[in-house]
């Protein structure tokens, strides 16, 4: 008998407990140790036509790529003027991006603008603000180069709407950088998987272009 | 006998170096080479928050039968964003859902369906694609938006971004952002409050029971 009243007891107790208790169905933050990483895509060879396509320069600007802040942007510039290099050779329209209050004067040096080489100012996403869509197509252009720093935002949100737009994309991984490794590593998976644009989107390298 | 020692001393030194050297990985090339070596950073903290309803929007990001009702996670939600949408319409907040291609609002999950004055807007991924909702939220006052929706890595994603990058401030319930993968979840999260300062400054990841209206 006495074990019976204590088993009611403890089940009430426990029943009062979960009355308590908030109700919410397990979220992102509750699971977040137990989030496991992709594989990372496959990178393709890939064949450009200089006259239909552009290259965006994305915040290469000295207040976000140097050695204290912006370092892993640094180490892509090498990669980068050689990709700069290879589309100014080919006649490519090339176009700059910075944001807030900065001008063509704040790219790095290594990749400066050159002549009238078009420089548009937004945050983040370059499509926002801009008549960077109208640069595009008034010149016929149907794909896009993204390269930059701030991969999970001014890489990630451009290339994207890039797609959206309409455009074929193409990202050389070696040409994109942020100071969180993950923001980058995402933005690549995310490229390769984008909802309903993947396929209008190219991983690449800058050493597996060809034009 | 000196000479020798420092000539040993120096091979040795010269040797030990070399290999010293050899040993240091050469950088990797790119994130595909260190992809392994990446690490999640930790869970951003849950803030309560208190909304004005005059000057707040909520956003039903395509809880679709197409989608949402195929994912057990979206649908694992339901009851929590039915709470969260009925407080909305009991506070008079302007509420309004979306729906990727020409999907008719009927095609809404049943638990979460628009009333009769609840705007429908469509558009892909990013709603702002559709000029109709900035102007809307913006005829209406609107300063504050609350997005919940499937999935984390197009609608939720770039409407939130997409709503900072217009200066609006933005409420994240990560109760209300699921999809099918984790991974892109996850990213969603940490992105919308770590992107830029302007997202740090804007953006209030929180869980739906924690909304005051």
């Amino acid at each position: 008998m006495k074990r019976a009243a204590l088993v009611f007891t403890i089940a009430m107790v426990a029943m009062s407990l979960l009355a308590v208790a908030p109700v919410y169905a397990a979220n992102i933050i509750d699971e977040w140790a137990s989030v496991k990483t992709p594989a990372p895509p496959a990178l393709k060879a890939v064949t450009v036509d200089p006259k239909t396509t552009a290259l965006l320069m994305l915040d290469f600007v000295k207040p976000s790529c140097n050695e204290q802040r912006g370092k892993r942007c640094v180490a892509t510039l090498p990669a980068v003027k050689k990709l700069l290099d290879a589309a100014r050779g080919k006649g490519m329209l090339v176009v700059y991006s910075g944001y807030g209050k900065l001008t063509q004067k704040d790219i790095v040096p290594e990749v400066a603008p050159e002549g009238s080489e078009p420089f548009v100012v937004s945050s983040l996403n370059k499509y926002i603000h801009t008549d960077l869509e109208k640069i595009l197509k008034d010149k016929g252009i149907q794909t896009v180069i993204t390269v930059g720093t701030f991969a999970h935002g001014a890489v990630l949100l451009t290339a994207d709407t890039s797609a959206e737009l309409g455009f074929k994309v193409i990202v050389p991984v070696d040409g994109i950088s942020a100071d969180a490794i993950y923001g980058e590593q995402y933005t690549v998976w995310h490229l390769a998987n984008a909802p309903g644009f993947a396929s209008k989107i190219t991983l690449t390298t800058i050493d597996m272009m060809k034009f | 006998m000196k000479i020798r020692i420092l000539w040993a001393v120096s091979v040795l030194a010269s040797a030990l170096l070399s290999a010293a050297i050899d040993a240091v990985p050469a950088r990797a090339a790119d994130i595909i080479d260190e992809w392994a070596n990446v690490k999640a950073p930790p869970a951003p903290q849950l803030k309560p928050v208190t909304v004005d309803p005059k000057t707040t929007a909520l956003l039903m990001l395509d809880f679709l039968q197409q989608n949402c009702g195929k994912r057990p996670r979206c649908l694992a939600e339901m009851p929590a964003m039915k709470k969260l949408v009925d407080a909305a319409h009991a506070a008079d907040v302007t509420v309004i859902y979306s729906a990727f291609g020409k999907v008719p609002a009927t095609d809404i999950i049943k638990d979460v369906a628009p009333t009769a004055k609840d705007a429908l807007i469509h558009a892909d991924a990013n709603k702002f694609r559709n000029p109709d909702l900035d102007k809307m939220l913006k005829d209406k006052g609107i300063k504050t938006v609350i997005t919940v929706g499937t999935g984390p890595s197009g609608a939720v994603l770039f409407t939130a971004s997409g709503a900072v990058l217009r200066g609006y401030n933005v409420i994240v319930p990560v109760d209300g952002i699921a999809g099918d993968d984790l991974y892109a979840e996850q990213f969603t999260a940490w992105n919308l409050v770590h992107a830029t300062p302007q997202f740090a400054k804007l953006v209030t990841l929180t869980r739906s029971d924690m909304i005051k209206f």
